[in-house]
């Protein structure tokens, strides 16, 4: 099972912040809800692992990370993450992350991702797959952008709680932007799927009815 | 004891009556008796861990985790089999397939390992806990990415060997290639034809999908060194002598029991790696074992049918007679060639793909071809691959009629085979036994008002703002069933016979046992009437056991719609000799030379006298207590039937259909299918196999497929996706008959379950086709569901 998305993501957050999120493997993995770098093997190579959450069933994909590229100039990252649970399932995507200028001083991630899907996930989920990974890269996409967006406050001003009002007058990020900006935004650490599974059927509805869905 | 003709005749409820099914009383009221019910003392259950890739080296399989969970008592590996030399066994078409991955997996779902546990629940815990690690290679799922010359090698099992069971292998992927016909002579035809048309096709990979999956129930007797094991079989007495062969016990202590059976159409004909699994495990442990697999590992592993690439030709006359047919077929078989046919036919009977036509020349070539996907090939409710050759020789009439301008049914009648030439020799190899096309062909036409359909069709065509397509598909089809005559047929070295023992009890009742099983064909009905007719003896005490080879002849099961004729036949030969000895003992009871005695339904009678009878009740007395001298007591009689040749039932069918522009769905507005099977044994159960196989038909083209992703994903191997149609989708069937009995067949049936699946998924295609003829389609490729109709509604400038 092979899909290949291309998206753009705003985030908000300058270049330079994002490009500090985009090219810290720690960082970048923990935007992933349920993701975590499990060992640095060296500069390019790391081991990390997924937990996903169905219900009251967890699954434990392990798997590597090899950056192929890390191009500060164009801000380009280009790696490879390979994973396989113990229940038959094994997954790989190859991404082009490259963050471009956006509006308002703020930057775009562009992703091109290729993904494979085996065993078990291939077999039952293939028709959602296309709307799965979209969930996920949002899901991802949103979790970068408050981190791009705290690194960004944090380095301004260390401890700075005016931060706070400057982001609510933007209106759309009004709601989380409530809590201090400072502090790291909260990722899960297991990846719900039960509430991705909620949410697709939210779009699928929106999607009947001409709404645009989230993404 | 004079009642009228008739009323003795009525008791008898013999050939012709439409009894009710015998069977039914226990199905309805869920007391059958299927594998899954069966529960032994100490049993203990079986689950596969399968693998989650379609290529791949296995680098370790670790065990300690699932052999610490409670209840699992042991988990078994390829490692594990070789010391018996299990670890790969021989499949039915000469190839070997691994029973268990052995450092290899070749298709996903394969088996990887088994774990055997006190209850199902710990089994599947086990499976769960079992860790495989895999190298993964590069799938191949095309069989024409399988033949270029890079392709992966798949069975590296077979590096080296460029000999196969049947014949050269040319590539490391090919498996063999099988011709019949004359190549020159069809080719020097096509050169010089006036016309020509070809159409490539493929029949997509399906399954059969009985409503009961496959399983076993094994039990190993070590202390009397027996063997009993109950299967899912449609061919038990064979599966006996496999597993004799394999696991070294004489055949006398091995006894396999297909039980009610839920189903098979094809895909209980081959022996899987699990019932040797939970056979070897019961060996090991002492205990029985319980083997079920759930629908989504019936559908991923156990024999599919179809996936034949096609290529068809026809060479005509400018009107439209045709001179030579031509085909060359890709075979995708998976990943072991595990083929259900006759072992000297790797393409079944492939080569009945001149239809019902008379076509001086022709040539056919099926090359069989390795690739990441479940092994099988198995004939789906139909005789071995006669399915695709009737689809390919019915859509390339319509292709040829199209060229034309001809309509479809003058073409065919144009192309019959005549009443008058039968036996018929074929230009492939076939002596047809009988037929009589036209009959059948007007009065379908007529009963349909063929003519009118038509300006219906050109009207709506006329009219732009019709919202819907209009079809309608004909087919004229010929089967070849009944396998067959064992000088050309064997499975195994085995011959294809069938078999039938009879014994008529004192009191004039009697059981007949038979190596056929019935999976829902009604054998315990239909072949009662048989004997009915034949002895007199009425149907209702006359028992029909078959599936047990403890106790039953030796036969080759149930499948290719053999068993009327052959079984049929041997019911029929049996019950010869019953009434040859009968009639013996008949004129020593009146004391008359046998030449003045005559049959009369239930009775032998002094001939000219009614008064003075004996009737098949007493005679059975007498057979026992009181023979003449010199005769042996009892009455019964077994017979072995090698049929002198085929059958070759046939039918016409015709199909309306109404295609939503705007949507792509579909809707069968009529659906009319007469069928000649010969003698009609019971016209009831001949309607309710019409049903079940149109149904099935149905299924095939308008919904059924398995699909795999590049990386060989199987797409859809659950009831959520592969379509198995209820009755709310299932369209209204018409049926009709006409009767050509078989003149070779002792009771001139020739067998008809298999003919409304293998005629009508050509109709269907004919008709969803024939809607988009005006537009210049010639063909596009089932299933016909809603979404790529729709596909071909916008290809077709109908849906923008």
């Amino acid at each position: 099972m092979e899909v290949t998305i291309e998206k753009q993501y705003p985030v908000a957050a300058a270049m330079p912040a994002a490009w500090a999120v985009l090219s810290d493997m720690h960082a970048l993995a923990t935007c992933m809800p349920g993701a975590q770098i499990t060992e640095d093997v060296d500069a390019t190579h790391f081991m990390g692992s997924v937990r996903v959450k169905v219900g009251p069933a967890v699954a434990a994909f392990a798997g590597t990370i090899e950056i192929l590229a890390l191009d500060a100039a164009s801000h380009t990252l280009k790696m490879l993450g390979k994973g396989a649970d113990k229940g038959g399932s094994s997954a790989s995507m190859e991404l082009t992350a490259q963050l471009l200028p956006g509006e308002g001083g703020h930057c775009v991630l562009a992703g091109h991702a290729a993904v494979i899907v085996n065993g078990k996930f291939a077999q039952f989920g293939g028709r959602m797959m296309n709307s799965v990974s979209d969930m996920i890269l949002a899901q991802f996409a949103e979790v970068f952008s408050q981190k791009a967006q705290a690194l960004q406050a944090s380095q301004a001003a260390p401890v700075d709680h005016s931060a706070a009002p400057h982001v609510a007058a933007d209106g759309a990020t009004a709601a989380p932007a409530t809590a201090p900006a400072v502090s790291a935004p909260v990722v899960a650490t297991e990846f719900n799927a039960l509430g991705l599974v909620w949410a697709l059927i939210k779009n699928f509805f929106a999607g009947l009815f001409g709404k645009k869905s989230g993404t | 004891m004079n009642a009228p003709l008739s009323d003795r005749e009525k008791v008898l409820m013999g050939m012709g009556d439409a009894r009710l099914r015998k069977e039914d009383a226990r199905f309805i009221q869920g007391k059958g008796n299927y594998v899954d019910d069966i529960k032994l003392p100490g049993m203990v259950h079986m689950d596969i861990v399968r693998a989650s890739v379609a290529h791949a080296r296995i680098k370790r399989i670790n065990k300690e985790a699932a052999l610490k969970i409670p209840g699992v008592i042991a988990v078994l590996t390829a490692d594990d089999l070789k010391p018996l030399k299990l670890h790969w066994m021989p499949t039915l078409a000469g190839d070997v397939q691994a029973v268990l991955a052995d450092e290899k997996v070749h298709f996903q779902m394969q088996e990887v390992a088994v774990v055997i546990a006190e209850d199902r629940y710990s089994a599947a815990d086990g499976v769960e806990a079992v860790e495989v690690e895999y190298e993964e290679l590069e799938a191949v799922v095309d069989p024409f990415e399988a033949l270029k010359p890079g392709a992966p090698v798949l069975r590296e099992d077979l590096a080296g060997k460029t000999e196969g069971a049947h014949g050269k292998r040319y590539h490391h992927n090919h498996i063999f290639t099988w011709e019949a016909g004359d190549k020159a002579a069809t080719d020097a035809v096509f050169a010089g034809a006036a016309v020509t048309v070809s159409q490539d096709m493929h029949y997509p990979r399906v399954h059969p999908c009985p409503l009961e999956t496959c399983g076993a129930v094994a039990s190993f007797d070590p202390i009397r060194g027996e063997l009993t094991t109950y299967l899912t079989s449609q061919a038990p007495h064979i599966v006996r002598t496999v597993v004799s062969m394999l696991s070294g016990i004489p055949e006398s202590k091995v006894r396999i029991v297909s039980p009610d059976i839920g189903g098979g159409f094809g895909n209980k004909v081959p022996i899987y790696p699990g019932y040797v699994c939970a056979i070897v495990a019961s060996i090991v442990l002492g205990r029985p074992v319980k083997w079920v697999e759930d629908r989504i590992e019936n559908l991923s592993s156990t024999g599919f049918a179809r996936d034949y690439h096609m290529t068809g030709e026809l060479a005509a006359t400018a009107d439209g007679k045709i001179l030579a047919l031509r085909t060359n077929v890709i075979a995708d078989h998976g990943a072991f060639d595990a083929c259900a046919d006759p072992s000297k036919f790797p393409a079944g009977m492939f080569h009945i793909c001149t239809g019902s036509y008379d076509i001086a020349n022709a040539y056919c070539k099926v090359d069989g071809v390795y690739t990441n996907k479940a092994p099988g090939g198995v004939a789906y409710r139909c005789s071995f691959r006669v399915t695709e050759a009737v689809y390919l020789v019915e859509r390339m009439v319509d292709v040829l009629a199209q060229k034309l301008g001809m309509d479809k049914a003058e073409i065919r009648a144009k192309n019959f085979i005549k009443r008058e030439q039968f036996p018929y020799h074929s230009a492939l190899g076939f002596d047809y036994d009988s037929g009589d096309y036209q009959t059948a062909l007007d009065k379908v036409l007529d009963a349909v008002d063929y003519k009118g359909l038509r300006a219906e069709q050109a009207a709506k065509r006329a009219d732009p703002n019709c919202p819907t397509l209009m079809g309608i598909g004909l087919v004229t089809f010929t089967e070849v069933v009944g396998a067959g005559p064992s000088k050309i047929c064997d499975i195994l070295g085995v011959g294809m016979f069938d078999s039938c023992e009879i014994r008529v009890h004192p009191t004039g009742s009697a059981l007949a046992r038979m190596g056929t099983i019935s999976q829902g064909q009604g054998h315990q009905t239909t072949y009662a009437q048989i004997i009915a007719t034949e002895l007199g003896i009425s149907s209702e005490i006359i028992q029909v056991e078959e599936g047990d080879t403890s106790n039953a002849p030796y036969g080759l099961g149930t499948y290719g719609s053999r068993s009327t004729p052959v079984a049929g036949a041997a019911i029929a030969m049996a019950a010869r000799k019953i009434h040859a000895k009968a009639k013996k003992i008949a004129a020593h009871l009146m004391e008359v030379s046998e030449a003045d005695l005559e049959w009369e339904i239930d009775r032998f009678k002094v001939r000219g006298d009614d008064a003075k009878f004996k009737t098949m009740t007493q005679i059975a007395w007498a057979a026992y207590n009181s023979p003449p001298p010199g005769l042996e007591p009892g009455l019964e009689a077994v017979h072995y039937y090698d049929p002198p040749n085929f059958t070759f039932p046939f039918g016409i069918y015709l199909c309306v259909v109404d295609i939503d522009k705007g949507t792509g769905e579909t809707k069968i507005r009529r659906f009319y299918a007469l069928d000649d099977c010969g003698t009609r044994i019971n016209p009831m159960i001949i309607e309710g196999q019409i049903h079940g196989g149109l149904t099935e038909g149905f299924a095939v083209a308008m919904g059924q497929l398995l699909s795999f992703d590049k990386q060989g994903n199987i797409q859809g191997n659950s009831l959520m996706d592969y379509f198995l149609p209820t009755a709310v989708e299932t369209p209204h069937w018409e049926t009709d008959h006409t009767v050509t009995p078989s003149p070779h067949h002792p009771i001139g049936a020739k067998g008809v379950a298999e003919s409304p699946h293998v005629g009508s998924i050509p109709t269907f295609t004919s008709a969803m086709v024939d809607a988009f003829a005006h537009l210049g389609v010639t063909h596009f490729n089932m299933p016909h569901t809603a979404y790529r109709v729709w596909q071909q509604l916008k290809k077709s400038g109908m849906n923008t």
